[in-house]
This record gives C-alpha cells, structure tokens and sequence, in this order.
C-alpha cells in the first residue's frame, strides 16, 4: 500500500494541478455520479414501466395525465426542474419538522429525484413507442389461444417490448450521465463539480476540464459497448441465421 | 468532309468492377441521325457502356469525344478521372440521358422537371423554357398532367415525361438506358411511339434495349455485345436478320 | 395575478436571450453538421477521420463540461493570443470575450456534431438515381447539392432536426452556469432573493414548453412542405 502511494507520488511528481490530493476530488466526483446516475436509473425504470403500460392505455382519462407528466418532463430543461425541486422542497408543509428534512436538506436527494423523474418520462415514452410496435399477429395469436389482458402484457407484449426498446434505452442511459453533469450546480461534488473545483482553485481549466471530459467519454464508450452486448445476446433471435 | 463533327465517338473503352473486366475494349461512332440500339444478354456490359458515355460511370482507359471535342484524363490515386469536371459538365449537357427507373425528380412536378435543367444548366429564360415545355408535354401527350408529381403518375407516363425533359435540353445525342424494361407490357407501346417519332425526325441515339422490334425497325446500326466485347455490328436486317455467331443467333431464338 | 416582484423586465429580456442565443446555435450547429456530413462522405481520409473524430468526441462528453472547457478554456485562449500580440508584434488588441458569442459557438460547435449524423443519415436515403439524373442534365455539384439532393435530403432529415432542436433549446438554459443572463439565470436569482422559486420557475418552464409547441408546428409544416411529391400528401 504504502509502495503504490509513494510510486503514485513520484508520477505526479512536478505536475502541480494533477496531485494525490485532487485526484482524490476526482475520485469521489466519480462516486457520486455512479450513485446518482445508477441509482435515478433503477429508480426512474420502475416507475417507467407502469407509466408505459397506462400511456398505452386506450382509455383517455389513464394515458391523458400520463402524456401530461412527460410531454412537461420532457419538454423542459433538466436544470429547471433540478432548480424547482432543490429550491422548492422547503416550500412543502410541514417537511421541515419531519424526519426526511435531513436528508431533503442536501442537494443529493433533491437532484436524484429530479433526474429519476426525468429519466422515468423519457424511458415511459421509449417503452410506449417499443408496446405500439408489437406486430398485430403476437397478439392476435395470444388472444387466439385465450390469454387474458395481463397475461397477454406480461407473456407476450412486455418482453418483446423490453428488447426492442433496448437501443433507445442505451441512448438514455448515456444521456442521463452527461446530464448528471448538472448536479455540480447545486453544489453536489460530482465528477464535473470536482473539475470546476480543480479549475477555480488552479485557474486551468484545459487541464481540469479534459482530463473529467476524458472519464466522461471512457464511461460512455463503457455503457456503449454494454448494450451492444446486450442488444447481441437478447436481440440473437433477431438477426438472420447465417448457416 | 462532314459539315459538322461527329457528335459522339467513343474508342476503345474499357472499365473493370473490382476483378472482373466488364467492358474489355469497346469503341461506337453515331454519326448525325444515327440510331445505335445495343443489345446482350444481361451482364454483357451494354448499360455500363452507356453510362460510360456520359461519364456517370468513369472508364479505365479509352476516349470519348463529343461533338469533336476529346474528354481530357489524368490519373490519380483514386483511377482514372476527368481533367476538367467544369469540361464534364458542358458534354453531358449535350447528351442527355433517359433512364431505366425514370429517375424523375421526385419532389418537383413534371413541368418544373422539365424547365429545372434548361433554366439552370443552359441559363434560359424562365419564359421561353416554359414554351418549350408545354410544346414537348403535348408532344408526349401529357398536357394534363405538367403540374403533377411524379409519384401521381404511371411508369408510361412517367418514362414519356422523363423523355420530354431530355428533349428540352436540345441534346446532340440521347442516350436511352433500358427505357422500356420497368414499365408493365401494356404501357411499353406508347413510350415506344415516342421513340420512334424521335428516330424519324432524325435525332440521333444510342439505345441499349430488349425490345427486338425497336432494333430491327428504327435504328440504323445494332451491336451486340457479348462479355465486354462486340460480337456482331452492322445494319439491322444483317445482324438480326442474318446473324452469324451461334450466340447471337441463340439470343435471338424465339423464346418458348 | 402572477406578482413577478419586478422581475418582470429581466425575465422577458431573458427569454429574448434564451430565444436568440437558441435560434442563432441552430444556424451554427446547421451549417455546421452539413460540413460534418459532406466530410464523412467525402473520398478524403483525413477529412473523414476528422469529422468521426469530431463526433465521436462531442458525443462522449456532457454538454456542460464542453461548455465550461470552451468557455473558460476560451478566455484564457483569447487572453494568451492578446498577449502575444502585445509582447511580439506591440498590438494593443484588446479582445473582448463576449458571452454571448462564446455561448453561441459553444452550443453551435456540440450540436453541429449531432446534426452532422441527422444530416449524414438523410444524405444517404436519397435515391442514387435521382443524383444520376441531375449529374446526366449536366448539373455541376453545387447545382445538384442545391436543387436536389438538399430538398430531398431535408424531408429525411427534418424528423432528427427537430429532436436535435428541442435537445438545444432545452441546452441553453446551461449558459445560465456560465455567466449569461437568460431566463433560467434570471429566474434562478429571482428564486433565491425572493424565497419564492415556483413564482418564477413555473413560468419559465411554461415558456419552455410554449416555445417546443409553437416549433413543433413549425416542424409539422415544414415536413409537409418536404414532403411533397413523396405521396401521403
């Protein structure tokens, strides 16, 4: 341990902005965003998935206030809303005195629900569009062999829906980890609050701002090829069978 | 002497398509008036030999010289390419072509088909490329249909329009790629009455075609090519009536 | 009555800001992307490396980083040439780093990467055949580029365009972080002066969401526009 901190050292050595010291900024911005992007995404997917399943719905009065919630989340900037939910969580009677101010206080738990909503309304909406794609034939022949409504979503609609909505998921996943960047403006210190920390305390912002831009493009090119693999293992029924 | 230069010649061309030789040495003269119609089975090269004359397809080697003026080459990294592209354009304008699918554009109707070239590439007056439209719509039979996209039309009437904007560029030479080989039979006659009425009045042409009837009636030379090469030249009545290769005559066999 | 405290002004001058800074980084990001498509198409190697590279790059990285490194790297940029100027050639230039203009570029410069794909995309649905005719009428590149592979590359592109458009409108409320003064900046302070964030917030948004309204139509009718000669009109 001790052999790989003085190696480490000795690397930086003469390097004035890049030391153990702001690395270590960089290495806790790195955690941050894993947690707020990993978990706004787990969290955003499982509201997603009812959402889609109403929005599909060919009552008006389900699907209506469902096309409301996305047709707003998506129509607005992700900052607006971080702003109004971060700014605005004092606002909500009484929550000052219960047991959730403390953690509301921060900006973690704000900016996680801002962007689980926001991911949560893009992903209902690339669900939606994967559920009206099912051919008609699936789903006349579930219907041919007597399944019921939810048997037919569950068995047939949904998993076939998932796959297909693979690559615009993928799109998404990448797009809520560039737009985590946000968070660094309510002062969380994610992997972008961690370089503007770098540049005010150094005044370099090539130095602080291509070396977090450089991780941002190694963890997109990671999800990248994720879901290609994914797409290649789930989507190999797909393709043509070369003999 | 002729009065006036040849208006296409071309020698010796040849064009391969990776390794396969598709044109091994190819060379036409269409002297004023002439209807050179060119035939082969499929894959004998007759369309790439064609689209070699205007250039849409670039030869390996060989001249061209239209209306007595010779095509400058030079060699790149890339192949053989024109000198002058500027020099490209001015020949092409003088040969227009008509093609297999048409290739109408699609978001102008026929009308502004016909005067888009004119007006732009030979700098008409809107006015006078307007007249000459209406008169070449009338000709091919479709005045009732100048405002209409081509989408809207049938293949026949889409071919005849296709021809009317290539006789509105007053071409020296028209080249006619398979004009006839996408339409339904039916709609086949009336473009090829056009043709005909184009081959009377003197135009000259050069058509690669599966239409036998054409051949023998309008043009004044056929080729048959055979693999990249000329297997058989001359006047119709010879090569059709009187074919001498096994293959031509094989070619020509009524069909059961 | 809605009581924006005074803010009033500041706000609407802030949606011109918001506004013009969107509409100008679309031109940019348009002309931009056109470029980008031709040079990945072109026969060139290094221009094509070049633009994948550009691409790829800008795609990879956040909007806002892209926009602090160009912005604050941009600065130190100008500085160091103004000081160059100075100490060799004794040119007194004093350049003026405009937000506005850095926030233009910025925006312009990220998406003309996701233009140059739309653009690149719907370069490649047009049908060869009708490129053929224009070449064989004797219409030099520009002349086939202007008449016709641009209108009937548009009607493919335009879907992309309008995604990419309302993905930058939403981006320029970024340049709020950077220093420029445009409504979310505007609304942003109100909030935090006032102790009132949904008074100024909400309203905001709701322009937000007028905005992407009125250029939906405008996107509907410009598709159908594109669109004619292609059927289903």
């Amino acid at each position: 341990m001790l052999d790989i901190s003085t190696w480490f050292n000795d690397a930086l050595a003469g390097n004035t902005i890049f030391t153990a010291d702001t690395l270590g900024y960089y290495a806790q911005g790195f955690v941050t965003t894993t947690q707020l992007v990993f978990l706004s995404l787990i969290a955003g997917l499982i509201i997603a998935v009812p959402l889609a399943i109403m929005r599909s719905s060919k009552h008006k009065w389900i699907s209506l206030p469902i096309y409301l919630f996305t047709y707003v989340f998506r129509g607005t900037p992700l900052l607006i809303q971080l702003y109004i939910i971060y700014y605005g969580v004092v606002f909500i009677d009484g929550i000052q005195e219960s047991f959730l101010w403390p953690i509301l206080r921060g900006a973690f738990y704000p900016a996680l629900i801002a962007f689980t909503l926001n991911t949560a309304a893009y992903t209902t909406e690339i669900f939606r569009g994967a559920i009206k794609a099912t051919s008609q034939g699936e789903i006349e022949a579930a219907r041919a062999y007597g399944m019921s409504r939810g048997l037919m979503m569950r068995r047939i609609i949904l998993p076939s829906a998932f796959r297909r909505a693979l690559p615009a998921y993928g799109n998404e996943v990448i797009f809520m980890l560039h737009a985590s960047a946000i968070a660094s403006v309510v002062t969380l210190m994610d992997l972008t609050g961690a370089a503007r920390f770098v540049y005010a305390r150094f005044y370099a912002p090539f130095d602080a701002f291509l070396f977090v831009a450089a991780i941002y493009l190694c963890l997109t090119f990671a999800i990248l090829y994720f879901f290609r693999f994914l797409e290649k293992r789930l989507l190999a029924h797909l393709q043509p069978q070369t003999p | 002497m002729a009065a006036t230069p040849t208006p296409l010649e071309v020698r010796n061309i040849k064009k391969r398509f990776g390794d396969t030789e598709v044109l091994k040495g190819l060379s036409l003269q269409a002297q004023k008036g002439d209807v050179i119609t060119l035939i082969g089975a499929s894959g004998s090269g007759k369309s790439t030999f064609l689209r070699c004359m205007n250039l849409l397809e670039q030869p390996d080697d060989g001249e061209l010289i239209v209306h007595g003026e010779p095509i400058r080459f030079k060699t790149t990294k890339h192949g053989r390419e024109p000198e002058d592209w500027k020099q490209v354009v001015q020949m092409r304008a003088k040969l227009s072509m008509v093609f297999q699918s048409f290739n109408l554009w699609a978001h102008m109707t026929l009308l502004e088909n016909i005067i888009e070239a004119p007006i732009n590439v030979l700098k008409k007056p809107k006015k006078e490329a307007l007249e000459h439209a209406h008169a070449l719509l009338d000709r091919v039979g479709l005045t009732a249909r100048a405002n209409a996209y081509p989408a809207q039309m049938s293949g026949g009437q889409q071919q005849r329009g296709a021809i009317a904007r290539a006789l509105a560029m007053d071409p020296e030479v028209m080249l006619f790629d398979e004009p006839t080989s996408a339409l339904d039979p039916e709609l086949v006659g009336d473009v090829l009455k056009v043709m005909h009425g184009l081959a009377d009045e003197g135009r000259t042409m050069v058509v690669v075609t599966h239409e036998m009837s054409f051949a023998r009636d309008v043009s004044s030379q056929v080729i048959y090519l055979h693999q990249g090469l000329v297997e058989e030249a001359g006047p119709p009545d010879q090569v059709l009536g009187n074919p001498q290769s096994p293959r031509l005559k094989q070619f020509l066999a009524p069909k059961y | 009555m809605l009581d924006l405290q005074g803010y009033g002004p500041r706000l609407i001058e802030g949606a011109g800001v918001t506004i013009q800074l969107a509409v100008l980084s679309l031109l940019l990001a348009i002309i931009l992307g056109l470029l980008t498509a031709t040079a990945k198409m072109s026969r060139n190697w290094f221009l094509r490396r070049t633009a994948t590279v550009y691409t790829t790059l800008i795609r990879g990285v956040p909007d806002l980083v892209l926009m602090m490194l160009l912005f604050f790297g941009g600065q130190i940029g100008v500085n160091a040439i103004s000081d160059m100027l100075y100490y060799n050639y004794e040119i007194d230039l004093y350049i003026n780093f405009n937000a506005f203009a850095a926030g233009v570029l910025t925006i312009g410069f990220i998406f003309g990467a996701y233009m140059g794909e739309t653009f690149r995309g719907a370069f490649m649905a047009v049908d060869n055949g009708q490129i053929e005719a224009g070449k064989a009428y004797g219409m030099s590149s520009g002349l086939v580029f202007r008449r016709i592979r641009f209108p009937q590359m548009m009607r493919h592109a335009l879907p992309g365009l309008s995604n990419n458009w309302m993905v930058l409108l939403k981006t320029t409320a970024l340049v709020s972080v950077i220093g420029l003064t445009d409504m979310v900046r505007v609304a942003a302070e109100a909030s935090r002066a006032t102790h009132e964030p949904f008074t100024f917030l909400i309203p905001v948004a709701v322009v937000y969401l007028l905005i992407a309204s009125v250029s939906e139509w405008i996107f509907a009718r410009l598709q159908k526009r594109y669109d004619i000669g292609f059927g289903g009109q």
